[in-house]
């Protein structure tokens, strides 16, 4: 029997994280996981939209959470800051019965629907770690890994009740899946870090100065590759990487991908990028 | 308990004095809770008003406890002017032959935080006093400090004998008799029954930082201890050097000091008030405490960090109070502004922070940035913002210092924060409100990041999903757009260094309006998500102003 959950792409997979977009279906059919696309969920905010106006966050989010409950499951996203946002905004709504109720009312008048707090929002990591379980995606493996990989998190779920029964500050969730798929894991310090996102255009050598650190602790510790499971972290761990290094004066220069990419090379899908992931690997990689 | 210790508990003097300073009534109310507290300790407590204490009488008490708060701007309380006159004045007595501890009650919020306290054990101290326990600074919630503070500092008072002689080697011994007394309960205020809390012994590998400044040399050491599970990571670190290794070096201090934060297992601590069974992680081999030091500023040595920065940071903004008038209620030797029961709540809570080192530890901005002046700094200046007795002048200064580069904008990401637990929560969530505020303030175009949230915000309304072609144009403008170009953004979206193998043209659009929709460049216009209409009724309902 399939896993059904409504998805929400995260806010960048539509645009500069199309390389999310192509991977998580196939590598999510492959583990038995039916992901329902949400087609009217909004961007979740990323915590941006809240510092203009609060309420109006929460409300576009219950929305997206009225939209999963009638569907009767529960989210799961790829993009850490959007699962850490939507948990926040969750348990707000949940925790406050009269701002539930305002928050319904405006739902209701605009949209004419009601949220009642009974969905769950998880990040696809927490899924495929709890639910399909790490022996079933060792078996789904064709191409293994074979890379020292480490894993940046970012500080979104990583707080008491988002990040499963994973621990919030020493997590190894995505450790423990990059050696089920057949890589090498690296542990770094700095994988709960953020990486400024909800700043970078506006306190950019801040911003790059924390995702050099991550990156340079990769390479220093003999990380081959990088991989993230935030869309938006992705982006500026990647995109950004050449600026952060000469800001910093650190090395950062790393092969960079998108947790759902590992998960669909390892499977067999997208053979062609993973020939090109390796030639990244072999000639920045170390 | 064994003989000897039921032997030396009953045998000649064992009477303690407890001294209450207290305006409110708080102090009051502890030193007789101590009072019943110390039966157990086999102590015969006396409690005292300081209110008529004949100052004389200290030279012939062996044990004293006092108990005192702070009123107004770092003044005693009514009840212990007098007391505190003549302890200064020439009859004050020698006290050489009295061991003492204070407990100092106070508010974080005022500038002279548990003032009476410090005097009073500054004051023990200069007529010769023995000082047994360190003096704990206990704020508003000040239940668990005292408490804890007491069940130290009974243990040990009654190692003080009969003649008045303390006799340190009873200390342990006192406490693990306490502890396995069989005592399952002790007798609250109200009749309840408040167990003694136990925890199992746990099996753990404390691995420390260790870095010696002079040879530069950097790296762990490990222990493998058994801990019972309810003894706090500060009592660890002391076991260990005291018994394994002398020469590391941490910030000791009382239970609550604010300078001796530390990490533990990659969270920022209070070592005194974290029981190791809270922080310790687990993997398949064994139980693990990794110790660190701060990142906040240099580290000095071993877990010390330097904490010069914050001092830096806290003087450059002015955090002292600037009332509008000198009007308001007039109090025994002072005038103080008056304001509501809501708002002083409000202020109050801004302020509540248990330690500003501890928070400024919670943001990942900080050790990158050294001009942000840190969430702590925020907070205090947030709290003048929103205080309705403030002036004019210290209002527009403390906006204005929000407002500006070093402000509130410069921390990139509030999420850092709010995952510190329920502190966290409160941190980020006040830090947010401050946040809002300026940035309407300055109609969301005040530099970049006010243009940034509102260009997202406005994105979102025009098709529910994030335009980030839109985003970089407004918020970078052309110059900022070439800067990218010739740094290698641009080049890396475009060419496609890093879409592995992904499509080159993201639609029609790459092809007829380069560069957008090349490569990973996102496209210039979004199709708008399932009934679009709904999310501008949303936004015209709850903000007209997109």
């Amino acid at each position: 029997m399939p896993m059904n959950y409504a998805y929400h792409p995260g806010n960048v997979a539509h645009s500069s994280a199309q390389e999310v977009d192509d991977t998580v279906f196939p590598a999510a059919k492959t583990l038995g996981i039916n992901l329902i696309p949400l087609e009217g969920a909004t961007s979740c905010g990323a915590g941006i939209i809240r510092q203009a106006n609060r309420r109006l966050q929460l409300t576009l989010n219950a929305r997206t959470f009225a939209m999963a409950e009638e569907l009767g499951l529960e989210i799961v996203t790829p993009c850490a800051t959007t699962a850490g946002t939507l948990f926040e905004d969750l348990t707000t709504l949940r925790s406050n019965p009269n701002l539930l109720a305002e928050v319904n009312n405006v739902l209701m008048e605009t949209c004419g629907k009601t949220f009642t707090g009974e969905t769950e929002v998880r990040h696809l990591l927490h899924v495929i770690v709890e639910e399909v379980g790490l022996d079933k995606l060792s078996a789904s493996v064709k191409n293994p890994i074979g890379f020292s990989v480490a894993g940046h998190y970012g500080p979104n779920i990583q707080r008491k009740g988002a990040c499963g029964n994973d621990d919030v500050f020493q997590p190894n969730y995505l450790e423990r899946v990059i050696n089920a798929l057949g890589g090498n894991p690296v542990s770094l310090s700095y994988r709960t870090q953020s990486v400024g996102v909800p700043s970078l255009l506006s306190e950019e050598s801040t911003a790059l100065k924390q995702a050099a650190a991550v990156l340079s602790e990769a390479k220093n510790e003999g990380a081959e590759m990088l991989v993230s499971i935030c869309t938006l972290s992705h982006a500026v761990l990647d995109v950004y990487q050449v600026k952060a290094g000469k800001i910093s004066g650190e090395n950062t220069s790393l092969p960079v991908i998108h947790f759902t990419e590992m998960l669909a090379f390892s499977m067999g899908h997208f053979n062609t990028r993973l020939a090109q992931l390796k030639t990244r690997v072999s000639v920045i990689g170390n | 308990m064994t003989d000897d210790v039921v032997s030396f508990l009953s045998d000649g003097d064992r009477s303690l004095h407890i001294l209450f300073g207290s305006q409110s009534g708080n102090s009051e109310d502890l030193a007789v809770k101590f009072g019943k507290r110390a039966k157990s300790y086999g102590l015969e407590s006396t409690v005292h008003d300081m209110d008529g204490f004949d100052i004389a009488s200290l030279a012939s008490m062996s044990r004293v406890l006092v108990i005192c708060s702070t009123w107004g701007e770092g003044e005693q309380p009514d009840n212990a002017e007098e007391l505190w006159n003549a302890a200064n004045g020439d009859g004050a007595p020698s006290l050489s032959n009295t061991h003492f501890s204070v407990c100092a009650l106070g508010d974080t919020s005022y500038e002279l935080f548990c003032e009476s306290g410090k005097e009073w054990d500054k004051r023990f101290e200069e007529l010769g006093g023995t000082r047994l326990v360190d003096r704990v600074d206990c704020d508003v919630d000040y239940d668990a400090p005292s408490a804890i503070w007491t069940e130290s500092v009974l243990a040990h008072m009654a190692a003080v004998d009969g003649n008045g002689t303390f006799q340190p080697e009873l200390v342990e011994s006192i406490i693990a008799e306490m502890e396995g007394s069989g005592e399952s309960s002790v007798e609250g205020d109200d009749g309840f029954v408040i167990p003694v809390l136990e925890s199992p012994e746990i099996q753990v590998k404390v691995r420390v930082f260790r870095y010696d400044p002079q040879s530069d040399e950097r790296g762990h050491d490990e222990w493998a201890c058994v801990l019972n599970g309810n003894i706090s990571v500060l009592e660890v670190l002391r076991s260990i050097k005291s018994t394994e290794d002398g020469s590391l070096t941490f910030r000791d201090g009382s239970l609550h000091d604010p300078t001796t934060v530390i990490c533990a297992n990659g969270r920022p601590i209070l070592p005194g008030i974290t029981r190791i069974d809270s922080v310790i992680s687990s993997n398949s081999d064994s139980n693990f405490l990794n110790l660190e030091p701060i990142v906040i500023g240099e580290v000095i040595r071993d877990l010390v960090t330097d904490l010069t920065i914050s001092d830096i940071r806290r003087a450059s903004t002015k955090p002292w109070f600037r009332g509008a008038t000198r009007d308001g209620a007039k109090v025994r030797d002072a005038v103080i502004g008056t304001m509501s029961s809501d708002d002083a709540k409000k202020v109050h809570m801004v302020r509540d922070m248990i330690s500003t080192v501890l928070v400024d530890s919670f943001s990942d901005t900080v050790p990158y940035n050294e001009a942000y002046i840190s969430p702590s700094n925020v907070l205090s200046s947030w709290s003048r913002i929103i205080d309705p007795r403030v002036s004019k002048t210290s209002l527009t200064e403390n906006l204005d210092l929000l407002s500006s580069d070093v402000g509130i904008k410069a921390e990139t990401d509030l999420s850092s924060i709010s995952r510190h637990g329920e502190m966290g929560e409160t941190v980020a969530d006040y830090m947010l409100d401050a946040k809002t505020r300026v940035l309407r303030n300055g109609a969301f175009q005040d530099g970049r990041h006010g243009k940034y949230v509102w260009w997202y915000t406005w994105s979102v309304k025009m098709s529910g999903k994030v335009n980030d072609t839109t985003i970089y144009r407004q918020v970078l403008g052309p110059l900022g757009l070439v800067g990218n170009l010739f740094s290698g953004v641009t080049a890396r979206m475009v060419l496609g260094f890093t879409r592995t193998g992904g499509k080159m043209f993201n639609g029609l659009l790459g092809m007829v309006a380069p560069p957008a929709g090349v490569g990973k460049m996102p496209k210039q216009f979004n199709t708008p998500v399932l009934n679009h209409h709904e999310v501008v009724a949303i936004f015209n309902e709850v903000d007209g102003g997109f």
